[in-house]
């Protein structure tokens, strides 16, 4: 939004008083020289600000750097855990480059899908934006809107302090096109106080799972916490039940707007799942429930389970809030495969969060440069430390900024053949929008799952149409 | 003409000019470039524009989500007209006539209060009310044992846009309620006098002096309401986004998550274009029947 219009009266302005200072210095003589020799010594002060605050080893490339304007940042955590991370990283680095402004605004996670799609429409990107891996990045790449950031990511020592596989998430047709910010993964939270006083061990088949939460429905205690208002916690479901119903490569094939026919019969056999899950397991009515909501039920320890994203976690443990009963009790396991499983049972759910670049930046030094910064290693475990998430920069998680389950998350997702992105970003909107309408019909049992996978197949048709032209 | 007369007109036209100007940009040129839009297939990501036709129509008439989502408009507004417009006069009426002065000023507030709150956490408010577990309206119904009626109120596709639309009753009677006041107590006191010395029940002075004398307001909220019932955007997309499986959308909503969630902005615009035209004729035929029926006192 560094449009030229708002650009004009402040470079206008900034001549101004260039020009003022100039005349100033001109009539005031030898009196005018300690000022000159101060503002002389201003960048050098801010080099040394900006290295001393870039930290040793940091990989940051302002020191020295003499960059001036304002960028326009836009992210999806405006939740009071997870802002000050991002506010603090902007104003040290606005420290360290005095004449950098970066305009931070965070939008929620809902608001962000359609936020983009405005301003995208309105041609008004952000010069640094959140996108989700999968088709939600590649609309952007297929409309011109993301930067090709190959030259800066591969194969340079800043590429090469990622994760492969968070970077490959950015990569298409091979080029990257974005920052991986954070890492991701789905797991079932469980309290393990609850399964050791009902005898539940742990289960490894989803065979398994729905016994025990039919041991546990029987004691009366809701066995997974479920609330599905927006559609996408079932979608979650469905994106891990995906790939253990179907062969990877039908899945593949399927996931592109280009090929998508979802005739494999293990589709049917994944939402098949979910209403099995619904039944045995899940909250009912949960169409009318937010996923917080049931959230707050699990950790109420009123029911034994919920599924959540790793980037959850910190609100178990007690710094984020947890009582002592959830905060020294909870541990977390794999959505278990079903035992006669045609897919792979090795993949996990989730993917890294990422931040694309507007090519038609008018800063793109400062945008770089500032990514840079953001994901360096300080900054990384800093991240890490504040808010509770797993940076894809390597070697950031310790046992001194990381609580253990998070620890555990990094070793399941080095475990795994790969992930599994988010159903509902992965695949072309069409076919998103089916699943989020079908899996809310399926669970209110309004459409059977048949009627589910045809509606699906009319998305993946549209979608081949749509992306085709 | 006279050279004074065309120079007072050429005035008059130099005074409304920048009005003028401000309408035409404004409201006149979005609304002409939305129906030519509305003949192309585009997104958000592609700036590229590609002729369709009447394609847009052709898929807004076979989409089921549409037609329920006019039905939904259609339930909002008569469900508006009963219990805003004509709950609202009632209401009105009772405070003017049955409570005491003194009183009169603290039940306006507490009935305007609603209208003066944060859609945002009004919104928050009914999601807890209508939360099926441990909300209250299904506690309710378990208590005085009703516990059949209980329903995910905003979470069933049966149940989700009567929910909002109640929401919406609660929110904005007091408003409609505060304009009926105003235009009661501007009716002559006299009229109900003589007509309580003739023998007249408060509710034939109601019906009889009330309400025709009141038309006016009527006819203006009878507009305000149903063409606002038709725009209706915010109520929905605070409490379900339109959900569960598009159950509960409105014009407005699936116009907006045509456009700004499935990428097809040229099908928004037909939408919007739909949108235009029924609120445009119920406006017409409003002010057409009730022309120049102003009474004055």
């Amino acid at each position: 939004m560094t449009s030229s219009l708002v650009d004009r009266p402040v470079r206008r302005f900034l001549t101004l008083v260039a020009g003022a200072a100039i005349v100033l210095a001109a009539c005031s003589g030898s009196a005018s020289s300690p000022s000159a020799s101060e503002s002389a010594a201003a960048p050098s002060d801010s080099a040394a600000a900006s290295s001393a605050a870039s930290g040793s080893g940091a990989a940051s490339a302002s020191a020295g750097a003499n960059l001036s304007g304002q960028i326009t940042f836009l992210e999806k955590w405006p939740d009071p855990n997870y802002a000050p991370y991002f506010q603090k990283v902007v104003s040290n680095y606005e420290a360290a480059n005095p004449n950098v402004k970066i305009d931070l605004q965070a939008v929620g996670d809902q608001p962000i899908k359609d936020k983009l799609r405005v301003l995208a429409a309105s041609k008004q990107m952000p010069d640094i934006y959140f996108s989700w891996a999968g088709d939600f990045t590649k609309k952007f790449v297929r409309g011109g809107l993301a930067a090709d950031l190959t030259s800066a990511l591969q194969g340079t020592d800043w590429g090469n302090s990622f994760v492969p596989a968070a970077l490959q998430a950015f990569t298409y047709d091979g080029k990257v096109y974005g920052v991986p910010i954070d890492l991701d993964a789905k797991f079932m939270v469980y309290n393990t106080k609850v399964f050791a006083d009902n005898g539940i061990q742990v289960p490894t088949t989803l065979e398994d799972l729905l016994s025990a939460c039919d041991t546990l429905k029987g004691k009366g205690i809701q066995p997974i916490a479920f609330g599905n208002q927006y559609g996408w916690p079932a979608i979650h479901y469905l994106t891990q039940l995906n790939p253990y119903m179907v062969p990877a490569t039908t899945l593949a094939t399927d996931y592109e707007p280009q090929s998508g026919a979802f005739t494999d019969p293990g589709y049917k056999a994944a939402l098949q799942a979910l209403i099995d899950l619904n039944t045995h397991c899940l909250t009912q009515k949960a169409n009318g429930i937010s996923h917080e909501s049931a959230q707050a039920q699990f950790l109420a320890g009123k029911a034994a389970m919920q599924y959540v994203e790793s980037v959850e976690f910190p609100v178990f443990t007690k710094a984020g809030g947890a009582s002592d009963a959830i905060a020294s009790n909870w541990g977390f396991f794999k959505l278990p495969a079903p035992k006669a499983a045609a897919g792979d049972a090795n993949v996990l759910e989730g993917a890294p969060d990422g931040l694309l670049v507007n090519p038609n930046s008018q800063h793109m030094d400062i945008v770089l440069d500032f990514l840079k910064y953001l994901t360096n290693q300080s900054n990384a475990a800093l991240l890490t430390k504040m808010n509770g998430w797993l940076s894809p920069v390597k070697g950031s998680a310790t046992s001194d900024n990381a609580f253990p389950q998070l620890i555990s998350v990094l070793d399941e997702i080095n475990k795994a053949d790969g992930m599994a992105i988010w159903l509902d970003t992965v695949t072309n909107i069409n076919v998103a929008n089916a699943y989020l309408n079908g899996a809310q019909a399926l669970l209110d049992g309004k459409k059977t799952t048949d009627q589910v996978m045809s509606d699906v197949q009319a998305g993946a048709a549209k979608a081949k149409t749509e992306v085709g032209q | 003409m006279t050279i004074a007369a065309r120079l007072r007109n050429a005035t008059q036209w130099l005074y409304v000019l920048p009005a003028l100007l401000l309408v035409v940009v404004f409201v006149y040129y979005p609304a002409v470039d939305n129906l030519r839009l509305s003949f192309f297939q585009w997104s958000s990501f592609s700036p590229k524009e590609s002729f369709v036709g009447i394609q847009n129509y052709q898929d807004l008439a076979a989409d089921p989500v549409f037609w329920s989502a006019l039905f939904n408009n259609i339930a909002y507004a008569v469900v508006s007209v009963i219990f805003q417009v004509g709950g609202g006069l009632v209401l009105a009426a009772l405070l003017e006539e049955f409570v005491a002065p003194r009183l009169r000023a603290f039940f306006r507030t507490v009935f305007f209060i609603p209208a003066v709150m944060s859609l945002t956490v009004v919104g928050f408010l009914f999601y807890f009310l209508y939360e099926p577990n441990f909300g209250i309206v299904n506690q309710f119904l378990t208590a005085i044992g009703l516990g059949d009626w209980t329903h995910a109120w905003l979470g069933e596709e049966g149940t989700a846009i009567w929910s909002i639309i109640a929401m919406s009753q609660w929110q904005s009677i007091g408003y409609v309620m505060v304009l009926f006041i105003v235009a009661i107590q501007k009716i002559p006191r006299e009229l109900y006098e003589a007509a309580y010395i003739d023998g007249a029940t408060r509710v034939q002075a109601f019906r009889r002096i009330t309400v025709p004398l009141v038309q006016e307001m009527t006819v203006l909220m009878l507009i305000v309401t149903i063409s606002g019932a038709f725009l209706v955007f915010n109520e929905v997309w605070v409490m379900t986004q339109g959900g569960p499986n598009n159950a509960s959308h409105t014009l407005g909503s699936w116009l907006y998550k045509s456009g700004f969630f499935n990428d097809q902005l040229g099908y928004a615009a037909a939408i919007g274009s739909v949108i235009f035209l029924i609120t445009f004729v119920t406006s017409v035929i409003q002010l057409r029947l009730t022309r120049g029926r102003t009474v004055q006192f």
